[in-house]
């Protein structure tokens, strides 16, 4: 043994060294992440609640029943609805953001960025209550626009569906769009001043130098960026449940919002049907990013 | 030298970090302790002392001194006795406490005895059964205790649970809005639902104000408006939606009220309490009687107030019930002689048989906590008027009420079928569905939801 290990390569050395400082991290990455989702899966084949829970019959009548499921038809609507406008909005403004401030001869740099990055730094429960407060029928918003003759009645934005959807994108992009821009300032960073003079030399204005040079070369943080906002979208939570409750009429609840609803929110937990819609948002998250990957890809 | 201070401040605040988390792991193991009410050392959610039993229960105004109170009268026969009550921040809490014990297979983090809303516990029990003890034997009589109320916590015949709020729903309207609207409370005592939504028509045109008002999101007023005809939203453990006329005339009222602006459905629960109600927005509120220390915190419409049974579909008085909770002895407690003997003797009632109850008197004194249990009803602590309704006696109307609220259908999808018939009602206001799709829509879902 001891022959054995003398005789080791010093690349074979370095190795055995890497796994045993890997391995920790990976046995505890099997046991928290892992294992949990083998259960989840097999949890996601079963029926009943409580001590009843069984392997269903079929062993798909949890996947089969969630095509059936109008509100998790109407949840998933409504994800895809804060997905498809939310996201483009706040990528173009944190990339218009970051542009800005990325000016050399712009004073107190600092201070707008951290302006910018600062709602990032709230948590999400208390920013949504804010929201909550601010846009309530008696809110400060409704006082404004009646102070300033634009609405003559207080507006209900939180207990009608079109405004309670508008306002909480609102506060997605104001909570996310200057955590988005923190990646392209950083992306931004990385391109070489001495390509911009190139260009300019070359007589290229504003726009083409930023369609042409900037864009391109900020491709990876912009699919990086896309993948991370497609992601948590499609798991948005703390909105829904503290904004609006999912309300009017389940008109804004979200996939994640749905899943906790049927788990814990009303009672004894249908776990064996949540497992399974968790499993599906989790199928649609990986979908959306091998798309994106595929259209991001720099390669031929 | 500036590097080495900058990131000396970063190790500090990284120990001081690993340090508040490593202190806020056992806090948490602790922190169910570090509420107890006298701080006891217990190290767990069970007591080792025989004489003492832990609880759980949430609310601080309301339903834990009652449980202070049973404490004080049960010490009367058993000095040693102490009850450590463990507070949870909300109801639901409770619930998810036994849902993870029971899912984990290991009840041992439960305390003896557990405060538990009462249209959740037969759900509970059905699906997770070693997480209860029957009290079927106790020594109390359990037909002084509410049939309605009982009808809950009894589960194949075998009684559960030992009641402490009843929910039993009152009426209660602004005295001083209906004047200026030209009525007196007589106008609105045993009037139909049409008759309402004329009076609250001339309420809102003369004084701003909604004559009634619900969560529009956890829509009560379905299940208490069918209570009071003596229906139910179930029928043999099925949804009893189209086809249940009485509930479809409910309905139709309901959209005709949000419609006449005399009904406003609040965005939510706190939409409710703290705008509708606090903010002054309403001239009548109608849910279960747990409802008034909200309303008392509007202190400057105290002596308006006054309370009559419900309108219902045919004129006659409606009694309904919303909401209350009980105490149940959950599957970890091994002092279940003491626990049941300790409920039969206070909250069952055999206190208040042997002449003044403290636990019910000042259960109600100090948390405004109205119980089910006739015998305690007969004390003078009931019998007092109170200057927040006009120096009405409503303690003892509201027991009164109690007594004629009739015994409906319950299911493990109440509040299922709540959301269900909550969501077709604003389909209809807000989404141009027609009456009959919105609850053909509701039927369908719930009966999904069901497995049906």
């Amino acid at each position: 043994m001891e022959k054995k290990r003398r005789g080791m390569t010093l690349a074979n050395k370095q190795l055995a060294a890497g796994w045993l400082f890997l391995t920790p991290a990976t046995i505890l990455i099997f046991i928290m992440s892992f294992y949990p989702i083998v259960m989840a899966f097999i949890t996601s084949l079963k029926t009943g609640k409580g001590v009843n829970i069984k392997f269903a019959d079929p062993l798909t009548y949890n996947y089969s029943r969630m095509l059936q499921d109008v509100i998790f038809k109407t949840s998933m609507k409504n994800t895809f609805l804060y997905l498809i406008v939310e996201v483009p909005i706040m990528l173009i403004f944190a990339i218009l953001l970051a542009q800005l401030l990325n000016n050399k001869d712009l004073k107190f740099k600092g201070l707008f960025r951290t302006c910018i990055f600062l709602p990032c730094a709230t948590s999400l429960v208390s920013y949504s209550l804010i929201f909550k407060s601010m846009f309530a029928t008696q809110g400060l918003i409704n006082s404004i626009l009646m102070k300033l003759g634009f609405i003559s009645e207080n507006i209900n934005f939180l207990g009608t569906a079109s405004t309670a959807r508008f306002v909480i994108i609102i506060a997605l992009i104001w909570r996310w769009t200057g955590y988005n821009m923190v990646f392209y300032l950083a992306g931004l960073q990385n391109i070489e001043y001495s390509v911009y003079e190139a260009a300019k030399i070359d007589g290229a204005n504003g726009w083409k130098t930023f369609w042409n040079i900037t864009v391109p070369l900020l491709k990876p943080t912009i699919v990086m960026t896309a993948i991370m906002s497609i992601n948590g979208t499609l798991q948005l939570f703390d909105e829904s449940m503290n904004l609006t409750s999912g309300g009017p009429a389940n008109q804004t609840i979200t996939m994640s919002h749905y899943i906790y609803n049927q788990a814990f929110g009303q009672g004894v937990g249908n776990f064996g049907y949540t497992s399974a819609m968790s499993f599906v948002v989790f199928i649609l998250v990986a979908i959306l990013a091998f798309i994106n990957l595929k259209v991001g890809d720099t390669r031929d | 030298m500036k590097k080495k201070l900058l990131s000396l401040m970063l190790v500090g605040a990284m120990a001081a970090s690993m340090v508040a988390c490593g202190g806020s792991d056992t806090a948490a193991d602790t922190s169910s302790d570090a509420t107890t009410e006298d701080g006891a050392a217990a190290a767990d959610v069970q007591s080792a002392d025989e004489n003492t039993l832990t609880v759980y229960a949430w609310d601080e105004n309301f339903n834990i001194p009652a449980l202070k109170a049973a404490e004080k009268d049960y010490q009367e026969v058993n000095p040693d006795f102490k009850l450590e009550v463990i507070t949870q921040s909300q109801s639901s809490d409770v619930e998810q406490a036994i849902t993870l014990a029971a899912e984990a297979g290991d009840y041992s983090t439960l305390p003896d005895i557990v405060l538990f809303q009462d249209h959740y516990i037969q759900q509970y029990v059905t699906n997770y059964p070693d997480a209860w003890q029957d009290a079927d034997d106790a020594d109390c009589d359990w037909a002084g205790l509410g049939a309605e109320k009982l009808s809950y916590s009894t589960i194949d015949g075998k009684h559960y649970g030992f009641p402490v709020d009843a929910g039993t729903a009152i009426f209660a309207y602004r005295t001083d809005l209906l004047e200026q609207a030209g009525y007196t409370i007589d106008d609105v005592k045993g009037i139909t639902w049409d008759q309402f939504d004329e009076i609250g028509k001339k309420v809102y045109d003369a004084t701003g104000k909604y004559l009634l008002c619900m969560d529009g999101d956890g829509n009560d007023l379905f299940y208490m408006m069918l209570q009071e005809e003596g229906v139910s939203q179930f029928k043999d453990g099925k949804p009893y939606i189209t086809e249940n006329e009485t509930l479809v005339k409910v309905f139709d009222v309901l959209v005709k009220l949000a419609q006449d602006n005399v009904l406003y459905l609040a965005n939510d629960w706190s939409d409710y309490t703290d705008q509708a109600i606090q903010g002054d927005m309403v001239a009548g509120v109608f849910n279960g009687n747990w409802i008034i220390p909200t309303m008392k915190q509007v202190a400057d419409n105290s002596g308006k107030w006054e309370i009559v049974p419900a309108p219902t579909l045919t004129g006659k008085p409606g009694y309904a019930s919303n909401g209350g909770s009980s105490l149940y002895i959950t599957g970890n407690c091994t002092k279940t002689d003491l626990a049941k003997d300790f409920l039969a003797y206070t909250f069952g009632g055999r206190s208040a048989e042997d002449g003044q109850s403290i636990t019910y008197d000042e259960a109600l004194l100090n948390g405004g906590v109205i119980g089910t249990c006739a015998a305690a009803a007969e004390s003078d602590v009931y019998q007092q008027g109170v200057d927040f309704f006009n120096g009405q006696a409503i303690y003892a109307d509201i027991v009164d009420y109690t007594q004629n609220v009739p015994t409906v259908e319950q299911s493990d999808y109440h509040y299922a079928c709540r959301t269900q018939l909550a969501t077709a009602l604003q389909n209809v206001l807000q989404n141009g569905y027609d009456s009959k799709q919105a609850l053909e829509e509701a039927e369908s879902n719930l009966k999904f939801e069901m497995g049906l």
